[in-house]
């Protein structure tokens, strides 16, 4: 996907400072929104550039509607990633069989790339060690399968549903 | 003899005009006078419900310049120290993907952070050094992520000398229509934000010199980054 207009980039810069600046004083004071308006133009002048390549687009409903949907989603997997790796601790024989595997992706956009990168290093168990042309190199507690694609289908491939769509 | 003597007298005059002075001090109450009279007076001679900041901002505000002369003296030396004919970024890899696009995206959000911090310096802890910092942090993650990565110096530099002149600025305008520097005009001649105590369009001028310091601490420390981060180049080599 290519670059969208400038003008779209900043108000899409801006909004989401906006909606930060919100969250930040959570007032809904006039007076603190006036300020928050004026710098979130200013800084999103000095950053638009950096922040967005896409702009508007990502405000796309069906976007919003999966990244809300990533977030039950994703606390779910971290809890049950969590109570796994508290079993392996646990467990007397101490079951574990760490080791580091590559895996694929197949993600185009960086974001993506870096919430991917994230997830696997939110949850327990696994950790994301370097990204590199697409491929990750992740540390993982329990290596059920060393091979590429079996790695992949363990760990990037539950994400993936979600994050490729809000990433196109 | 004459030597214990001479230390014996001079113990007793210690003595004496040490319990001469704590005589007057009653016993039980506090001596804080100072601090009594800010905290008595802060709301109606300021506007400000941070206390901390008005003494900083408002009733020490000549401090406070002096304390921004210290840090521009101390970016100063530092540009003098390391300062060569031609310097470039030496970095030989580039970040991975996850920090140059994380830096990418964080890069508005802590400028945001930042302007919040000093925005609010009459209402809540902080102001315009720790806000300054935070800026400066957004500009040491990109030289962290991007190898080639610079500030834009002629924007860098005028900005950080106008924020500073900006500050004295407003002291004698404080100067010309009170009765001395860093008088604050805006609160007590204009008597703007009276009746917003304790909300955001308050305290006179303290959000404006915050703001100002905020920007030419942010500008300094990430000159003082850039300053350490590039390395000398030889031309012969």
């Amino acid at each position: 996907m290519g670059e969208a207009s400038k003008i779209s980039r900043y108000l899409y810069t801006v909004i989401v400072l906006f909606v930060i600046w919100i969250f930040l004083t959570s007032s809904l004071d006039i007076q603190e929104l006036e300020i928050g308006l004026v710098f979130s133009l200013v800084v999103g002048a000095l950053t638009y550039s950096v922040f967005t390549e896409s702009g508007l687009a990502n405000f796309h409903p069906k976007r919003i509607i999966y990244g809300i949907a990533y977030i039950p989603y994703f606390l779910w997997a971290m809890l049950m990633a969590n109570l796994d790796v508290a079993y392996r601790v646990l467990h007397p024989k101490r079951p574990i069989n760490p080791g580091i595997v590559e895996c694929e992706t197949v993600l185009t956009n960086d974001v993506g790339k870096l919430v991917l990168a994230n997830s696997i290093t939110l949850t327990p168990g696994t950790i994301t060690l370097d990204v590199r042309d697409g491929k990750y190199y992740i540390h993982w507690i329990d290596v059920k399968d060393a091979s590429i694609e079996g790695a992949s289908e363990n760990i990037t491939k539950p994400f993936e549903k979600f994050l490729k769509v809000i990433f196109p | 003899m004459v030597k214990r003597i001479l230390a014996i007298i001079m113990l007793l005059i210690v003595g004496f005009w040490m319990a001469n002075a704590l005589s007057g001090v009653p016993f039980g109450e506090d001596k804080m006078l100072v601090g009594k009279y800010y905290l008595e007076n802060v709301k109606e001679q300021t506007g400000a419900v941070n206390a901390v900041t008005a003494v900083v901002v408002n009733y020490r505000g000549f401090d406070t310049l002096g304390e921004v002369t210290v840090l521009f003296i101390a970016s100063t030396g530092v540009g003098a120290l390391l300062w060569r004919k031609k310097k470039e970024r030496t970095a030989k890899s580039e970040g991975s993907v996850v920090l140059r696009t994380g830096s990418k995206i964080l890069l508005p959000f802590i400028m945001l952070f930042g302007a919040y911090i000093f925005i609010h310096g009459h209402l809540t802890p902080g102001g315009g050094f720790p806000g300054g910092a935070t800026i400066a942090t957004a500009f040491l993650m990109l030289y962290l992520a991007f190898k080639d990565y610079e500030i834009e110096h002629k924007v860098f530099e005028p900005i950080e000398g106008l924020a500073g002149v900006g500050y004295v600025t407003v002291g004698l305008i404080g100067l010309a229509i009170g009765s001395y520097f860093l008088f604050d005009w805006i609160w007590q001649t204009w008597g703007w934000g009276h009746e917003n105590i304790g909300r955001l369009l308050s305290a006179g001028f303290i959000p404006i010199i915050y703001t100002l310091i905020g920007i030419k601490v942010g500008t300094e420390l990430t000159g003082i980054v850039d300053n350490m981060v590039r390395e000398e180049v030889k031309d012969n080599d």
